[in-house]
Protein backbone atom coordinates (compact mmCIF):
# COMPACT_ATOMS: atom_id res chain seq x y z
CA UNK A 1 0.00 0.00 0.00
CA UNK A 2 1.37 3.37 -0.96
CA UNK A 3 2.07 5.52 2.07
CA UNK A 4 3.43 9.00 2.57
CA UNK A 5 5.08 9.94 5.82
CA UNK A 6 5.60 13.63 6.35
CA UNK A 7 7.81 14.89 9.13
CA UNK A 8 6.60 18.27 10.26
CA UNK A 9 8.33 20.90 12.33
CA UNK A 10 6.60 20.74 15.71
CA UNK A 11 7.41 24.35 16.68
CA UNK A 12 5.76 25.52 13.45
CA UNK A 13 2.75 23.23 13.30
CA UNK A 14 1.79 22.81 16.95
CA UNK A 15 0.68 26.44 17.35
CA UNK A 16 -1.63 26.03 14.37
CA UNK A 17 -3.51 23.12 15.87
CA UNK A 18 -5.56 25.21 18.28
CA UNK A 19 -6.98 27.23 15.44
CA UNK A 20 -7.57 24.09 13.38
CA UNK A 21 -9.41 22.54 16.31
CA UNK A 22 -11.51 25.65 16.92
CA UNK A 23 -12.45 25.86 13.25
CA UNK A 24 -13.17 22.16 13.19
CA UNK A 25 -15.48 22.53 16.19
CA UNK A 26 -17.48 25.22 14.41
CA UNK A 27 -17.82 22.95 11.40
CA UNK A 28 -19.45 20.30 13.56
CA UNK A 29 -22.66 22.24 13.02
CA UNK A 30 -22.05 24.20 9.86
CA UNK A 31 -21.36 23.21 6.27
CA UNK A 32 -18.11 24.77 5.13
CA UNK A 33 -18.96 25.60 1.53
CA UNK A 34 -21.41 28.41 0.74
CA UNK A 35 -24.00 26.14 -0.81
CA UNK A 36 -27.64 26.90 -1.43
CA UNK A 37 -30.21 24.17 -1.65
CA UNK A 38 -32.93 26.29 -3.22
CA UNK A 39 -33.38 23.91 -6.12
CA UNK A 40 -33.77 20.88 -3.88
CA UNK A 41 -37.21 19.74 -2.79
CA UNK A 42 -38.04 21.37 0.52
CA UNK A 43 -38.73 18.07 2.26
CA UNK A 44 -35.39 16.76 1.03
CA UNK A 45 -33.19 19.66 2.11
CA UNK A 46 -32.75 18.70 5.73
CA UNK A 47 -31.73 15.15 4.84
CA UNK A 48 -29.34 16.55 2.25
CA UNK A 49 -27.80 19.01 4.69
CA UNK A 50 -27.57 16.43 7.47
CA UNK A 51 -25.71 13.98 5.26
CA UNK A 52 -23.27 16.62 4.06
CA UNK A 53 -22.66 17.64 7.64
CA UNK A 54 -22.15 14.06 8.84
CA UNK A 55 -19.59 13.48 6.10
CA UNK A 56 -17.80 16.69 6.95
CA UNK A 57 -17.67 15.76 10.63
CA UNK A 58 -16.13 12.40 9.78
CA UNK A 59 -13.50 14.10 7.62
CA UNK A 60 -12.54 16.59 10.30
CA UNK A 61 -12.28 13.91 12.98
CA UNK A 62 -9.92 11.98 10.71
CA UNK A 63 -7.78 15.06 10.09
CA UNK A 64 -7.55 16.11 13.73
CA UNK A 65 -6.85 12.47 14.65
CA UNK A 66 -3.55 12.72 12.78
CA UNK A 67 -2.27 15.10 15.42
CA UNK A 68 -2.39 12.67 18.31
CA UNK A 69 0.10 11.98 21.07
CA UNK A 70 2.42 10.15 18.64
CA UNK A 71 2.58 13.25 16.50
CA UNK A 72 3.86 15.27 19.44
CA UNK A 73 6.62 12.70 19.95
CA UNK A 74 7.92 12.29 16.42
CA UNK A 75 6.25 15.06 14.40
CA UNK A 76 5.18 12.61 11.72
CA UNK A 77 1.82 12.36 10.01
CA UNK A 78 1.06 9.56 7.56
CA UNK A 79 -1.23 9.44 4.57
CA UNK A 80 -2.18 6.31 2.70
CA UNK A 81 -4.84 4.87 0.44
CA UNK A 82 -7.27 4.60 3.33
CA UNK A 83 -7.19 8.18 4.53
CA UNK A 84 -6.08 10.17 1.48
CA UNK A 85 -9.54 11.11 0.27
CA UNK A 86 -11.00 11.97 3.63
CA UNK A 87 -8.00 14.11 4.62
CA UNK A 88 -7.99 16.02 1.34
CA UNK A 89 -11.65 16.81 1.85
CA UNK A 90 -11.15 17.82 5.46
CA UNK A 91 -8.42 20.23 4.42
CA UNK A 92 -10.80 21.78 1.92
CA UNK A 93 -13.51 22.24 4.56
CA UNK A 94 -11.12 23.88 7.00
CA UNK A 95 -9.60 26.15 4.35
CA UNK A 96 -13.09 27.31 3.36
CA UNK A 97 -13.87 28.08 6.98
CA UNK A 98 -10.59 29.95 7.49
CA UNK A 99 -11.12 31.96 4.34
CA UNK A 100 -14.69 32.97 5.19
CA UNK A 101 -14.15 33.64 8.87
CA UNK A 102 -10.52 34.42 9.67
CA UNK A 103 -9.18 35.67 6.35
CA UNK A 104 -12.25 37.46 5.03
CA UNK A 105 -10.39 40.77 4.72
CA UNK A 106 -8.10 39.35 2.07
CA UNK A 107 -9.03 39.67 -1.58
CA UNK A 108 -9.84 36.57 -3.60
CA UNK A 109 -7.11 37.52 -6.06
CA UNK A 110 -4.53 37.61 -3.29
CA UNK A 111 -5.37 34.10 -2.17
CA UNK A 112 -5.69 32.65 -5.66
CA UNK A 113 -2.40 34.11 -6.85
CA UNK A 114 -0.55 33.25 -3.66
CA UNK A 115 0.52 36.87 -3.53
CA UNK A 116 0.31 37.25 0.22
CA UNK A 117 3.44 38.14 2.16
CA UNK A 118 3.22 36.66 5.64
CA UNK A 119 5.57 39.30 7.04
CA UNK A 120 3.33 42.17 6.01
CA UNK A 121 0.10 40.62 7.26
CA UNK A 122 -1.41 41.99 10.48
CA UNK A 123 -0.51 39.76 13.42
CA UNK A 124 -4.09 38.54 13.81
CA UNK A 125 -4.06 37.16 10.28
CA UNK A 126 -0.69 35.45 10.37
CA UNK A 127 -1.71 32.27 12.15
CA UNK A 128 -4.90 31.74 10.09
CA UNK A 129 -2.92 32.33 6.93
CA UNK A 130 -0.20 29.88 7.97
CA UNK A 131 -2.90 27.37 8.76
CA UNK A 132 -4.51 27.97 5.37
CA UNK A 133 -1.20 27.41 3.59
CA UNK A 134 -0.34 24.38 5.73
CA UNK A 135 -3.62 22.67 4.87
CA UNK A 136 -3.14 23.50 1.21
CA UNK A 137 0.31 21.94 1.32
CA UNK A 138 -1.08 18.74 2.80
CA UNK A 139 -3.64 18.64 0.00
CA UNK A 140 -0.98 19.14 -2.64
CA UNK A 141 1.19 16.38 -1.21
CA UNK A 142 -1.67 13.92 -1.14
CA UNK A 143 -2.90 14.82 -4.61
CA UNK A 144 0.63 14.57 -5.98
CA UNK A 145 1.33 11.15 -4.50
CA UNK A 146 -2.00 9.48 -3.80
CA UNK A 147 -4.35 10.76 -6.49
CA UNK A 148 -4.44 7.28 -8.01
CA UNK A 149 -5.67 5.83 -4.74
CA UNK A 150 -8.37 8.49 -4.49
CA UNK A 151 -9.53 7.89 -8.05
CA UNK A 152 -9.62 4.13 -7.53
CA UNK A 153 -11.52 4.43 -4.26
CA UNK A 154 -10.99 2.50 -1.06
CA UNK A 155 -9.10 -0.79 -1.14
CA UNK A 156 -11.42 -3.60 -2.21
CA UNK A 157 -13.29 -1.55 -4.80
CA UNK A 158 -13.29 -2.43 -8.47
CA UNK A 159 -9.92 -2.67 -10.19
CA UNK A 160 -8.85 0.57 -11.84
CA UNK A 161 -9.17 0.70 -15.59
CA UNK A 162 -6.43 3.27 -15.89
CA UNK A 163 -2.96 3.43 -14.39
CA UNK A 164 -2.84 6.49 -12.20
CA UNK A 165 0.15 5.28 -10.16
CA UNK A 166 3.03 7.52 -9.19
CA UNK A 167 6.58 6.30 -8.74
CA UNK A 168 7.28 7.24 -5.16
CA UNK A 169 6.37 4.54 -2.68
CA UNK A 170 7.59 6.48 0.26
CA UNK A 171 8.12 10.14 0.82
CA UNK A 172 9.73 12.04 3.60
CA UNK A 173 9.51 15.75 3.79
CA UNK A 174 10.99 18.02 6.37
CA UNK A 175 9.26 21.34 6.66
CA UNK A 176 10.97 24.17 8.43
CA UNK B 1 -39.80 12.95 5.31
CA UNK B 2 -38.34 12.17 1.94
CA UNK B 3 -39.62 9.25 -0.10
CA UNK B 4 -36.33 8.97 -1.95
CA UNK B 5 -35.35 5.73 -0.31
CA UNK B 6 -31.82 5.02 0.90
CA UNK B 7 -29.52 7.77 2.02
CA UNK B 8 -28.11 10.07 -0.59
CA UNK B 9 -24.56 8.91 -0.07
CA UNK B 10 -25.52 5.27 -0.53
CA UNK B 11 -27.30 6.10 -3.75
CA UNK B 12 -24.23 7.88 -5.05
CA UNK B 13 -21.93 4.87 -4.65
CA UNK B 14 -23.00 3.03 -7.81
CA UNK B 15 -22.99 6.30 -9.68
CA UNK B 16 -19.37 6.94 -8.76
CA UNK B 17 -18.38 3.33 -9.30
CA UNK B 18 -19.70 3.58 -12.81
CA UNK B 19 -17.79 6.77 -13.45
CA UNK B 20 -14.56 5.45 -11.99
CA UNK B 21 -14.46 2.16 -13.83
CA UNK B 22 -15.61 3.35 -17.22
CA UNK B 23 -13.53 6.42 -18.03
CA UNK B 24 -14.21 6.06 -21.72
CA UNK B 25 -17.91 6.55 -21.19
CA UNK B 26 -18.27 9.90 -19.53
CA UNK B 27 -21.59 10.73 -17.90
CA UNK B 28 -22.62 13.30 -20.48
CA UNK B 29 -22.45 10.66 -23.17
CA UNK B 30 -24.97 8.33 -21.59
CA UNK B 31 -28.16 8.32 -23.61
CA UNK B 32 -31.22 9.28 -21.61
CA UNK B 33 -34.81 8.58 -22.53
CA UNK B 34 -36.30 11.44 -24.50
CA UNK B 35 -39.66 10.96 -22.83
CA UNK B 36 -38.14 11.76 -19.45
CA UNK B 37 -36.68 14.99 -20.82
CA UNK B 38 -40.04 15.87 -22.22
CA UNK B 39 -41.61 15.54 -18.80
CA UNK B 40 -38.89 16.97 -16.60
CA UNK B 41 -36.60 18.96 -18.91
CA UNK B 42 -32.84 18.79 -18.58
CA UNK B 43 -31.22 19.83 -15.31
CA UNK B 44 -27.74 21.26 -15.31
CA UNK B 45 -25.13 20.72 -12.63
CA UNK B 46 -23.09 23.91 -12.44
CA UNK B 47 -19.89 24.39 -10.46
CA UNK B 48 -19.15 27.93 -9.35
CA UNK B 49 -15.71 29.37 -8.78
CA UNK B 50 -14.30 29.68 -5.30
CA UNK B 51 -10.96 31.20 -4.35
CA UNK B 52 -10.07 28.40 -1.94
CA UNK B 53 -9.98 25.06 -3.68
CA UNK B 54 -6.87 24.67 -5.82
CA UNK B 55 -6.91 23.86 -9.50
CA UNK B 56 -5.39 20.45 -8.83
CA UNK B 57 -8.06 19.69 -6.26
CA UNK B 58 -10.90 20.67 -8.60
CA UNK B 59 -9.46 18.54 -11.42
CA UNK B 60 -9.21 15.60 -9.03
CA UNK B 61 -12.83 16.04 -7.95
CA UNK B 62 -14.11 16.17 -11.52
CA UNK B 63 -12.16 13.02 -12.38
CA UNK B 64 -13.41 11.26 -9.28
CA UNK B 65 -17.07 12.25 -9.45
CA UNK B 66 -17.64 12.08 -13.21
CA UNK B 67 -14.85 9.79 -14.36
CA UNK B 68 -13.64 12.50 -16.73
CA UNK B 69 -10.27 11.99 -18.39
CA UNK B 70 -7.76 14.55 -17.18
CA UNK B 71 -7.94 16.90 -20.22
CA UNK B 72 -11.69 17.15 -19.91
CA UNK B 73 -11.54 17.67 -16.15
CA UNK B 74 -8.93 20.36 -16.67
CA UNK B 75 -11.07 22.07 -19.31
CA UNK B 76 -14.01 22.31 -16.93
CA UNK B 77 -11.73 23.48 -14.12
CA UNK B 78 -10.35 26.28 -16.30
CA UNK B 79 -13.88 27.26 -17.28
CA UNK B 80 -14.78 27.56 -13.61
CA UNK B 81 -11.62 29.52 -12.91
CA UNK B 82 -11.84 31.90 -15.85
CA UNK B 83 -15.58 32.27 -16.37
CA UNK B 84 -16.74 31.73 -12.82
CA UNK B 85 -18.83 28.68 -13.64
CA UNK B 86 -18.95 25.51 -15.69
CA UNK B 87 -21.82 23.23 -16.62
CA UNK B 88 -20.35 19.85 -15.79
CA UNK B 89 -23.34 17.65 -16.44
CA UNK B 90 -26.92 17.85 -17.67
CA UNK B 91 -29.71 15.34 -17.69
CA UNK B 92 -32.48 14.00 -15.52
CA UNK B 93 -33.17 15.78 -12.29
CA UNK B 94 -32.60 12.90 -9.90
CA UNK B 95 -29.19 12.09 -11.30
CA UNK B 96 -28.29 15.76 -11.42
CA UNK B 97 -29.10 15.96 -7.72
CA UNK B 98 -26.82 13.04 -7.00
CA UNK B 99 -23.94 14.65 -8.87
CA UNK B 100 -24.52 17.98 -7.14
CA UNK B 101 -24.53 16.21 -3.80
CA UNK B 102 -21.30 14.37 -4.64
CA UNK B 103 -19.62 17.65 -5.61
CA UNK B 104 -20.82 19.30 -2.41
CA UNK B 105 -19.38 16.40 -0.43
CA UNK B 106 -16.05 17.54 -1.86
CA UNK B 107 -16.87 21.10 -0.74
CA UNK B 108 -17.28 22.51 -4.22
CA UNK B 109 -19.99 25.09 -4.77
CA UNK B 110 -22.32 23.14 -7.02
CA UNK B 111 -25.82 24.25 -7.95
CA UNK B 112 -28.64 22.90 -10.07
CA UNK B 113 -30.27 24.83 -12.87
CA UNK B 114 -33.13 24.28 -15.27
CA UNK B 115 -34.25 26.25 -18.27
CA UNK B 116 -37.12 27.49 -16.14
CA UNK B 117 -34.63 29.46 -14.05
CA UNK B 118 -33.77 31.68 -17.04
Amino acid sequence: MKRIEVKLSLPVVAPLLDLMKASSDVLEAQIAAPITLDDIDADFREEWRAELLAGQQEELHALMGLFNSDFFINGVVAFDEDNAEIIVRACSALRLRLRRHDLSVLEDEQLESGGVDLETLPAALQKPFMCYVFLGTIQELIIQHLDGAILRGPVGDAEPSEDYGADADDFDSDKD
Amino acid sequence: MSDRGPTIARRIEPLLAGAGTRPGLAPEEVALPQSAYAVQGPWRVVVLNDPVNSMGYVVLVFRKVFGFAEPRARRHMLEVHEQGRSVVWSGLREQAELYAFALQQWHLTAILETDEAH
